[in-house]
Formats: C-alpha cells, sequence, structure tokens
C-alpha cells in the first residue's frame, strides 16, 4: 500500500515500529534548573588581543596572536564563577568589581600604567598585559565594604567603594588625584591612591576621561582633576590639576546626578533634566551657537531645551547621545550619528527613528531605556532588554557578526536581557540577566 | 440559484476562493473536493444540450431525405458529464501541512494567475500555535513518539513573554540581512526607518511578530506573524522555546488564523462548499483584492498595512 493510500485509510503516518504508547509513563522526567535571582551574565565582544575581554582563548589549541578579535557576543567564564556587580572598560582593559570576601576588584588587559594592578611573576618584570582577570588589591577596613561604581580611562582606573574612591594607574597629568612625580616608573609602582572624602562630602559617583578624573558627591557637586588642555576639567582654565577641585560654571548650583565622559567632553544632567557640558567642543558637541574649540567652564546647553526631561547622557570622543523621558534618542557632533551614511556631522542634535530601536506594528511598546557611548561606537538598551548598537566597527567591537562598520542602530543577537552595557574603545562588555 | 444555465456559471469561475482547511487532509485532498463539489453541481444545472448531426438517408437512386438528429456521441451517458473536474484548473497560493488547519486561497481558472502572484508576493501569515510543555516528541506534534519528559512548573508567563520578546527582535535583525540591500548603504537606512521588510529570498523563514496570547500552564498559545514558514519549522519553533525555557514542548495544534487580508470570518467550510458560496466567496475576495492592490503588485520592500475589514 502506498504512503498516500495508506494515510487516507487510518489518518496516520505509518511507522516502522509503532509507538507503544505505554512505554511514555516509564521515562523519567528530567528537572532542569533555573538561575537565582541575583545571577548575572557577563557577554564580551571586540579586540581579544588585549585581553580586555577576560578571554585568553577561543579554543583550546588556538592562540591570542593567531584571533585578533571575537565578532559575536561571547559568555565570559570569570563572570560564571564570581558574582560580577560592576564593570569598567577602558583604553584596551577591564576592571570587574565582584561580590567576594577576599577580593573585590579584578582587572584584564593592558597593564602599561599598573592600572589593573601590580602583577609580578619573575621579581623585577612586571606584567605588563594580562589575558585572564587577575585580583587587584585594595587596601580595604571592612571585609563587607562593596565596590559600588567603577570607571576606566586611558591607562588610570577609579573604584567607588563603601570607604571612598580607590584610583591607580598613570598619573602624569595628576588624573589619580595625587602629585605629579617626575619620570616615575608607573609599571613598577603598585601605588593605589585612596581618598574617603572630598571636603568631607560622601562621594556618590566617578567618572573618568581619557586621561582626567570625575567625582560626583552626595550634594551633587563635580569635582575634577587631571588633563585640563582641553578644558576638560571645567575649572575655568587649561592646566592640569592635581588635586580633586570643585567645577564651577554653570553648575555651580546646580544638583547633578549623572556624569558622562569617555575622551575630552564631559556630559553632566542634573536632577531637573537639564544638561551641561565642557571641554573639547571641536565638533560642536555643545550646540551650534558656541563657537570656540575648547571651552573650559561648564555650559548649559541650549539646543537640548525644547527635548523635555533628559533621562540618560553619554558623551563619545566626537559625539554625544541623549535620551530623554518620551524615549526619544537624539545624537549629534562628528561621526557615525546613527542617522545613516549621509549624516556624518550635525550641530544640532538629531532624533534617531524609533524604529531603528525595534519599535513597529508587531512590538510598538518597544522603548530604550539607557544609551551608552565608546569613543567611537554607541549603543542603546531597550526595555525589552535588547542592545543595539551602531558606530565604527574597531575589532568588531559592535558584536554584530562582521567588522564593518554599521551606520544605524542594529541589534546584537544574544540569549539574554542586557541590564548594563560598558563600551570601551575597541571592546564591549555587558551584564544580562538569563531568561529564566 | 437564479442562473439555470451551467455555462453562463463556468463562465464566471474566474478568481480566488478563500477556504478553511480542516486539519489531517492534504491540500491535495481539499482541492479534490472542492473542484469534485463544483463540478457536480454545475453538472446538476442545464448543461449544453447535445449537439445535433446531419443524416442524410434513402436510396441514393431516389430522392434523399436529410435530418438532423441529435448526436448520440455527445450524449453525457456516453461520453461522460460535462464538467470534470480534471478540466478546472485550480492552485492554492500558500501550502498548509497535514496537521495544520487554517485559510487556504485556491485560484480557480485565470484565478491560478493569481493566486501565483500572491505565494511570489509573500505576503504575511498568521498561526495560532497550541503548545503543551513537559513532553518532547521526535516530529515535534501531539502524534509523535514520547522522546523526553520534563518538569514544567518553573515557567512562568514573564519568562515567555521576555524569551518572546528577544526571538521576535532577532528575527526583525534578520529581514535586514535577508532583504538583499547593502547594510551599509543609504538604501539600507531608508527601508531600515520604514519598519519591517520582506525578505528577498523564499527560502528562510522570518518570524515578525512573537505573542503568548494565552498561558494556562502546561498549555500555551503563541500567535505568530511570519513569512516563508511551513510547518515543521513551526513546529521546531514550538520545541525550541520549550527548551530555552528550560523544559520541554510539543505542539497540540496549528492554524493559519490570517492570510494576507483574508481572516477566518471570509473562510468558507468544508461542509459549505456549493457552488451559490463558491461564487459568493470568489467575489467577496475580489472586491478584497481590489482594495489590496499591493498584494499582487508590490512598490517597495517594506510591509505596507493591510486592511482585513
Amino acid at each position: 500500500m502506498s504512503f498516500k493510500a495508506y494515510r487516507r485509510l487510518f489518518g496516520t503516518v505509518r511507522r516502522k515500529y509503532p509507538i507503544n504508547r505505554d512505554q511514555e509513563k516509564s521515562l523519567p522526567i528530567f528537572q532542569y534548573g533555573v538561575s537565582n535571582e541575583s545571577y548575572q551574565r557577563l557577554y564580551a565582544w571586540g579586540n581579544i588581543q588585549t585581553g580586555a575581554l577576560g578571554i585568553p582563548f577561543i579554543r583550546q589549541n588556538e592562540s591570542v596572536d593567531k584571533v585578533s578579535c571575537l565578532r559575536h557576543p561571547k559568555r565570559v567564564t570569570f563572570g560564571e564563577k564570581h558574582n560580577v556587580t560592576a564593570v569598567a572598560c577602558g583604553y584596551g582593559f577591564t576592571v570587574f568589581g565582584v561580590e567576594n570576601d577576599e577580593h573585590k576588584l579584578f582587572g584584564s588587559g593592558l597593564n602599561t600604567d599598573s592600572q589593573i594592578g601590580h602583577h609580578e611573576i619573575n621579581e623585577g618584570k612586571p606584567l605588563s598585559i594580562l589575558f585572564y582577570p587577575k585580583p587587584i588589591h585594595l587596601s580595604l577596613k571592612n571585609s563587607t565594604s562593596k565596590i559600588l561604581k567603577l570607571s576606566a580611562g586611558r591607562a588610570h582606573c577609579m573604584a567607588l567603594t563603601d570607604e571612598g574612591v580607590y584610583l591607580q594607574g598613570n598619573n602624569s597629568y595628576g588624573q589619580c588625584g595625587r602629585k605629579i612625580l617626575e619620570n616615575e616608573d608607573y609599571l613598577a609602582s603598585s601605588y593605589v591612591n585612596h581618598i574617603p572624602n572630598v571636603d568631607g562630602k560622601k562621594i556618590c559617583d566617578v567618572q573618568c576621561g581619557q586621561d582626567h578624573s570625575l567625582l560626583l558627591t552626595e550634594d551633587g557637586a563635580v569635582y575634577s582633576c587631571g588633563w585640563g588642555a582641553d578644558g576638560q576639567t571645567g575649572q575655568g582654565h587649561y592646566n592640569n590639576l592635581e588635586v580633586f577641585t570643585q567645577v564651577g560654571g554653570d553648575i555651580a548650583n546646580e544638583k547633578i546626578i549623572e556624569l558622562s565622559c569617555r575622551a575630552d567632553f564631559v556630559l553632566a544632567r542634573n536632577d531637573k533634566g537639564e544638561v551641561f557640558g565642557w571641554g573639547n567642543t571641536e565638533y560642536s558637541q555643545l550646540g551650534p551657537d558656541i563657537e570656540e574649540q575648547q571651552v573650559c567652564n561648564p555650559t548649559y546647553i541650549k539646543s537640548l531645551k525644547s527635548f523635555g526631561k533628559i533621562t540618560s547622557i553619554a558623551s563619545g570622543g566626537s559625539f554625544c547621545l541623549i535620551l530623554n523621558e518620551n524615549g526619544d534618542v537624539f545624537s549629534w557632533g562628528f561621526g557615525i550619528l546613527g542617522m545613516g551614511p549621509s549624516v556624518e556631522h550635525s550641530k544640532v542634535p538629531l532624533p534617531i527613528p524609533k524604529t531603528l530601536f525595534g519599535k513597529n506594528d508587531f512590538q510598538p511598546s518597544s522603548e530604550v531605556v539607557k544609551v551608552a557611548c565608546g569613543t567611537s561606537h554607541s549603543a542603546a538598551i531597550t526595555n525589552s532588554g535588547d542592545l543595539y548598537t551602531w558606530g565604527r566597527n574597531s575589532n568588531a567591537c559592535l558584536g554584530l557578526g562582521h567588522d564593518k562598520d554599521q551606520y544605524f542602530p542594529f541589534k546584537v543577537s544574544m540569549g539574554a536581557s542586557v541590564t548594563q552595557v560598558f563600551c570601551g574603545v575597541d571592546h564591549t562588555v555587558v551584564l544580562s540577566k538569563p531568561f529564566i | 440559484m437564479l442562473v439555470k444555465e451551467a455555462p453562463v456559471i463556468w463562465n464566471l469561475l474566474k478568481g480566488i476562493v478563500c477556504v478553511y482547511k480542516p486539519a489531517e487532509i492534504t491540500c491535495e485532498n481539499l482541492r479534490k473536493a472542492l473542484l469534485a463539489k463544483i463540478c457536480a453541481d454545475l453538472n446538476n444545472m442545464e448543461c449544453r444540450s447535445i449537439s445535433e448531426r446531419v443524416v442524410i438517408e434513402g436510396n441514393p437512386l431516389e430522392k434523399l431525405t436529410v435530418n438532423v438528429v441529435p448526436n448520440l456521441a455527445d450524449h453525457p451517458a456516453v461520453v461522460g458529464p460535462r464538467y470534470l473536474p480534471d478540466e478546472l484548473p485550480a492552485s492554492w497560493s500558500n501550502y498548509l501541512g497535514w496537521n495544520t488547519c487554517g485559510i487556504l486561497l485556491f485560484g480557480l481558472r485565470e484565478g491560478t494567475r493569481t493566486a501565483k502572484y500572491l505565494r511570489e508576493n509573500r505576503p504575511m501569515r498568521a498561526y495560532k500555535l497550541k503548545g503543551t510543555l513537559g513532553k518532547a516528541t521526535d516530529n515535534g506534534l501531539a502524534s509523535g513518539k514520547v522522546v523526553e519528559k520534563s518538569t514544567w512548573k518553573h515557567v512562568t508567563k514573564s519568562h515567555m513573554e521576555k524569551l518572546l520578546s528577544s526571538i521576535q527582535s532577532s528575527h526583525q535583525k534578520q529581514m535586514f540581512q535577508l532583504c538583499g540591500v547593502d547594510l551599509q548603504s543609504q538604501t539600507a537606512y531608508d527601508l531600515a526607518v520604514q519598519g519591517p521588510i520582506r525578505p528577498a529570498n523564499s527560502k528562510v523563514p522570518l518570524l515578525y511578530g512573537i505573542k503568548c496570547i494565552e498561558f494556562t500552564p502546561p498549555n500555551f498559545v503563541i500567535e505568530v506573524h511570519c513569512i516563508n514558514e511551513n510547518e515543521s519549522y513551526l513546529t521546531t519553533f514550538i520545541h525550541e522555546i520549550g527548551t530555552k525555557l528550560h523544559s520541554t514542548a510539543h505542539c497540540t495544534a496549528l492554524q493559519c488564523v490570517r492570510h494576507s487580508c483574508f481572516t477566518l470570518e471570509d473562510a468558507l467550510l468544508k461542509k459549505h462548499f456549493t457552488l451559490q458560496n463558491v461564487l459568493t466567496n470568489m467575489e467577496k475576495c475580489s472586491i478584497k483584492l481590489e482594495e489590496n492592490k499591493d498584494l499582487l503588485y508590490q512598490k517597495s520592500a517594506s510591509l505596507t498595512s493591510i486592511n482585513t475589514e
């Protein structure tokens, strides 16, 4: 009997070995695990040769020198062994803050200036590159103290803990908040600068620029030190600063709640949702009405006035990104702004269409909740936990599976919902939650 | 029916018919049933009368008589019924598998061309997929052999929604990669701004909208909007959802609830296959196609909104 004739008669597919329905009852019932509430997954992609991803090799028999970059998001095994709560991406290195009694801070990647601690295997020969996260010793008094926030610049890093800020790495411009020493050998030094508070006020946020550092205190005051040649310290002068000093200008009487800086232009947001900026403004980051190339006083950005309350800010190397309360993303400056290959430069903030962030008839409630910037690439997280990236794709730091530039936001394929994204120069690290 | 002559009706039988395909029957058998019913109804009407032939009789040496008599060789009892299913061209514009039920479009006679255009324009279909957690079968359906059993009590609706929204946005990302445009070009940007777009390829299944519309564990119902799908892809999709939710799942029912502008209300049930109903349905379908001309002649790769009313 033909297959078709059999099916017409009996209505089912003929099987060589007919199904024994009783066999089903004897099958074991598998129980698959469900992840813990607090469990976080760590993903990383981009340049692997600096060691910043914390992934020493891709396959057991493949060495780092053969593979230059990871084009797709990859789970970092370090994140499985430790409960990572904070991450910061610098220029070729990454620091991880973990919940652990013994070591609270780990670093991986370039260590040319001891920015991720002093690691010595052979005496007198400190390691200038690490391929796997290694603990960084902080002289914390309480073992219960936690890492609250991390930030990393070109060659220095800041860790905000319950006991104040710890700074380490290059101090050639005073970015570590201590005296500049002539011909200091940063690689050989293991000095970590500890600042418990500034002017007796508790520090609540830290932010590293390229070669300068910013602190935010509880009352909303901003303190800065480090390189000031472009006015990025916001002190009203262009000199380097060795001591954290309060920033004046337009933000003197404002309560600042968020700072963002990746290179030499700083964005600050106050509690009313207004945005201020200072530093290198050669790409019109302060808007079309400010002609100067460098602004050393915090200035209110007038061109953002019509966009309502701003909820998230990000400042890249030559462009800025903001998000307002309606979920609209605006970008301006120079570079890949996310509005196609034809828009390379804009003095006024331009909206990025919401359809590019996945808002359409099928998912009408998709909204951007957070924006972030690397020096030349950008990222946005939506309320459904999707990550969209765009910008220059140096060493595949966009994680889109190729190394071509992406001119509009594009979703990164990942098997988890993203909670936080950290962008470096040529790598990206993501903290995410599993679906179940 | 007011018209009594079958040839008049035959001339009207050109266009698209929207029928409801039950599960566990092939499209081919449904087509056969439809054509058999149409032809039987046509044959019951006033068909073409028997042709006549000229008979010259008599002795050739004397006067001949010329008579016109019915040509018995043309009698239905000799040549068979006037309308045969094999002579009525019909083709489907979307194929539904054996286990799938729902809307199926047939093009009759000249309508076969419309059906071809519809098929090649890749309109979007909406499916309701019913699944059950806890068991995985070898063919992804309830009829298959159970190969694995697992717990499902840990799965909540929020887990399901989180997973589905992630799958959905990944598929929407894929549609740009499949649209046949260089992603680095201005054209790609212009297309992306408009929203969802159709794939250039007819082989890769694409899911546009995925929604969990009912969740009564262990059972769930998922509504998907898709292009280029097939039955096995959808059953595998349910299986995959099960594994991603740290459990197992199999598909218990597949129903195509929408095909471009055609909804379940337009579909003609198998028990209502009569010539009158087919003609009424055909007329309704032609009005709908007239309203949505984009379905047959696309102007852009982006998806256009379709009026189903």
